[in-house]
């Protein structure tokens, strides 16, 4: 298995080093991949994953170390060279153009011309074949805009073999798809494995690591652990290896009985649309106690974004009524709802959670411009902003160098620590955590969970929509399915199995479900 | 950051100057004369000068009017019908209160074209915001019936007796503005634009209600998520610009033209456009931005007589101007990534800090 002389790896990477101003962030990392290998390189937030990668793709450079590709040596001055090389990377922030076609977008850079004008035929001939070749379903004629999450990556897998990419690197693919897509995204990699790709995969999931890979390398503080074959693999190891320490996974102990105050969120009968316009709401009623953290599971896609929305107030209602504080909101604006005490982790980070240009600073006193000691008299105060950024920072673990830097510049799991500290820090009365701990470490999402049982102790409502179900487990009092755009059943935590839980997400009754 | 902005500002400056010099050698020119001549036709001496601030004035308004605009997301176009209108105002306020007091009488005619131009700006803010109209397409053609609509005004019903243009009567004496440097025509007017920016600045940079704007600006999912009206505040970036954009119509007419005169503007709002681009919708670089076109402006008339080059110069620059601000992040990335090169290529990494 291991490489020799005669049958080098695909890539090879020696005793890469790369710092950033104080922050060491590799430090002499080998990796060795070897030819049709799924490789995963695994390891907590700023671990040094990504930075890894982007050297690899041509997109930093390493102070110290070698790439070699079958052996010889090779240079990666930008990313130019490495599309040449063969090496291409899935990225988490897509980076496709919404309004152009699948096909356009996949042969945008190298588009097939005819003395120079776009042979657009030969382009959407190309692209059919390509997605034959590799069985990766999606309309050549469809606007990239359009399409789902998963078949913009799809997209994203395309456009890298069509410029006959070799070398495959997700970097954190799963982290913006719903567990179907996973499923189609596995397949995916075992079909390019099947045809000699080399896949680098990103990940801190670990049974997804453990279900997919064939070698696992362990990063930690821009060091190798150690590399292993994933059969010699398991979770416990790999915990370990990450975070150094014997980490007990988080386990569901609620540590005070509900004490079941009064209803601070009601929904009854609530009706909406997704962007389509295709109901995706059906009449959901729901209550969420002072106190109590209700949990929503779901396979992903079943009208969890459309319900938290609807509470944030960025979605109108068609029909029904939502009640915060005993007190109808459903045309109530958003800024006021945030003002009774409601606290949002948004779904999509990145679009709803920050403004990607905004200084930290900046993003972190967002959600309260108009109140205490953020602003006086319609005039903002720059040191409260500081200070609590500062304090935000500190308090959730955010890796960033300060207040002033861009939100842009963050990693995505610490981008999350940080809009869920500040939802946290304003005390909501009532939050709704949207997969609060998406892309977030071990460590971290143990920390973030302790904070939003203590809000709870402290007297919050929290509804949990998750598609984590031992995050599910582990938090809620009371646990919701959400199927099809209607709650399928409400399990109280003590009757809640797994299976109950599995079922009612499958659309089956909880009572014929023991399979 | 806002120091970024200008920084940026001056590079793409020098840039669009390369391409100016380009053009200018390949008409068999000496560019380096020309822009020697430009500096001293709009620097070197205290009347060049005072005539470059004067030029430098309706841009100041008018970039700082369409930075507000912008920062917030909206792409209005619209600033120069804002001006025509607010100017139009500012004259009938000076050339009917003519017994008002000054310190009643410019003060009333600035927040009268102020209203205006605001009033103006409102219905493609509310279509834009509240029914998804597309505000370039409202502002640009809305910019025709203002200038045309104005015109109107100073050809019938406010016609100065006796004219044979198309100019409204004289405003009061009591009404123009004083002249700071004579005999150049530099006035008040400029120190009010350097006030209006200065505001500008404090408003979209300390208060809330400039946080919700660039807010808007810059990602309005989170920022209708984080609690901000994006709508109300589409509507308000549109005010304000529309408001200053008028500011800079009565600035003209007050301290300049002393009646409205119609096709007085020779498109400042569209200069102003090119200012707020080329600073980066920074309320304070937009001085500079201002200034930089406003000594073009100024010098390049004097060497169109002395030297006959054509003031179409200008024009070069500006469209070389608009060019690298678009393609401007991919420069600056090359040049990031050459700062970035590795300057050791050996050497042992240091241990990790625990």
């Amino acid at each position: 298995m291991l490489a020799n002389a005669l049958h080098p790896p695909k890539l090879a990477m020696k005793n890469v080093s790369k710092r950033f101003g104080a922050v060491q962030a590799l430090c002499g990392v080998d990796l060795e991949v070897a030819r049709g290998e799924i490789h995963a390189l695994v390891g907590e937030n700023g671990a040094g994953k990504t930075t890894l990668m982007r050297i690899l793709c041509g997109l930093e450079r390493a102070d110290t170390g070698t790439v070699e590709l079958d052996g010889r040596p090779v240079h990666i001055p930008d990313p130019e060279a490495a599309h040449r090389l063969g090496i291409g990377m899935v990225h988490q922030r897509f980076k496709l153009i919404p309004s152009l076609t699948v096909a356009e977008n996949v042969i945008l850079g190298s588009e097939p011309h005819r003395r120079g004008v776009l042979d657009r035929r030969a382009a959407y001939d190309q692209v059919i074949r390509l997605c034959e070749e590799h069985h990766l379903e999606v309309d050549p004629g469809a606007r990239v805009g359009d399409l789902s999450i998963g078949l913009q990556q799809r997209v994203e897998i395309l456009r890298l073999l069509y410029r006959k990419a070799q070398v495959l690197i997700f970097d954190e693919p799963t982290a913006v798809l719903t567990p179907q897509e996973t499923e189609q995204l596995f397949e995916v990699l075992r079909a390019l494995k099947e045809q000699g790709a080399t896949i680098i995969y990103i990940s801190h999931k670990l049974w997804e690591v453990l279900q997919i890979s064939d070698r696992v390398t362990v990063l930690r503080r821009g060091v190798v652990q150690r590399a292993l074959p994933t059969s010699e693999a398991d979770a416990a190891v790999l915990t370990r290896l990450m975070v150094g320490q014997d980490v007990a996974p988080v386990t569901g102990e609620v540590s005070l009985p509900a004490p079941q105050g009064e209803p601070v969120l009601a929904l009854h009968d609530v009706w909406a649309t997704d962007d389509r316009g295709l109901p995706a709401l059906r009449g959901v009623s729901l209550t969420v106690a002072a106190g109590e953290i209700v949990g929503v599971a779901g396979v992903e896609g079943n009208g969890q974004r459309e319900l938290a929305e609807v509470l944030v107030g960025t979605r109108p209602l068609v029909r029904g009524s939502v009640t915060l504080l005993k007190r109808e909101i459903s045309r109530v604006p958003t800024w006021r709802r945030r003002l009774m005490g409601l606290g949002v982790i948004p779904e999509d980070r990145d679009r709803e959670g920050v403004s990607l240009d905004f200084s930290l600073a900046d993003n972190a006193i967002a959600t309260r411009i108009r109140s205490h000691p953020f602003s006086r008299r319609g005039f903002l105060s720059r040191r409260a902003a500081t200070m609590f950024c500062r304090r935000l920072i500190d308090e959730f673990n955010v890796v960033a160098p300060g207040p002033g830097t861009l939100a842009r510049s963050l990693s995505g799991g610490n981008l999350q620590k940080f809009i869920a500290g500040r939802e946290l820090s304003f005390r909501p009365t009532v939050l709704v955590a949207a997969h609060p701990t998406r892309g977030v470490d071990v460590g971290a999402t143990r920390f973030l969970h302790e904070r939003l049982l203590s809000l709870r102790n402290q007297g919050s409502g929290i509804l949990l929509i998750s598609g984590d179900l031992d995050e599910i487990f582990a938090l809620s009092d009371r646990i919701a399915v959400i199927f099809r755009g209607s709650i399928a059943g409400v399990l109280n935590r003590h009757e809640a199995t797994r299976d109950r839980v599995g079922a009612l997400m499958l659309g089956r009754r909880g009572e014929d479900s023991v399979a | 950051m806002k120091l970024g902005a200008v920084t940026r500002g001056v590079f793409t400056a020098f840039l669009a100057l390369v391409v100016g010099a380009i053009v200018l050698e390949l008409t068999g020119r000496d560019a380096v004369e020309v822009y020697r001549l430009l500096v001293e036709q709009s620097l070197l001496s205290p009347g060049a000068l005072a005539d470059t601030l004067l030029n430098a004035t309706p841009l100041i308004f008018t970039g700082v009017a369409t930075a507000i605009a912008f920062r917030a997301g909206v792409f209005n176009v619209g600033v120069e019908g804002s001006m025509y209108l607010g100017a139009f105002a500012a004259a009938w306020v000076g050339f009917t209160m003519t017994e008002w007091p000054p310190g009643l009488l410019i003060p009333a005619a600035f927040l009268a074209a102020g209203v205006i131009g605001a009033l103006w700006a409102v219905l493609p803010g509310v279509a834009r915001a509240y029914y998804g109209v597309d505000e370039v397409v409202s502002t640009l053609l809305l910019n025709y019936v203002a200038t045309s609509f104005t015109g109107y005004l100073v050809s019938y019903p406010f016609l100065a007796p006796g004219a044979a243009n198309a100019m409204s009567p004289l405003i009061a004496p009591g009404a123009r503005l004083t002249r700071i440097a004579p005999p150049s025509q530099l006035n008040l007017s400029f120190v009010i634009a350097l006030a209006v920016a200065v505001a500008a600045a404090v408003l979209i940079y300390r208060t809330t209600a400039g946080f919700a704007l660039r807010a808007a600006g810059s990602n309005p999912r989170f920022a209708q998520s984080a609690g901000i009206d994006v709508r109300a505040t589409i509507v308000m970036a549109m005010v304000v610009s529309g408001f200053i954009g008028g500011l800079g119509g009565a600035g003209q007419i007050l301290g300049v033209n002393y009646r409205f005169i119609q096709g007085f503007s020779p498109g400042y709002g569209f200069d102003g456009i090119t200012v707020a681009l080329l600073v980066r919708n920074d309320p304070l670089g937009a001085i500079l931005g201002a200034l930089f076109f406003g000594a073009l402006r100024n010098g390049g008339a004097t060497i169109q007589l002395f030297a006959d080059i054509p003031i179409d110069l200008i024009h070069v620059l500006q469209a070389a101007i608009i060019l690298f601000v678009t393609v401007e992040p991919r420069v600056t990335g090359w040049f990031a990534r050459w700062r970035q090169r590795p300057t050791k290529l050996s050497g042992t990494p240091l241990p990790v800090r625990e």
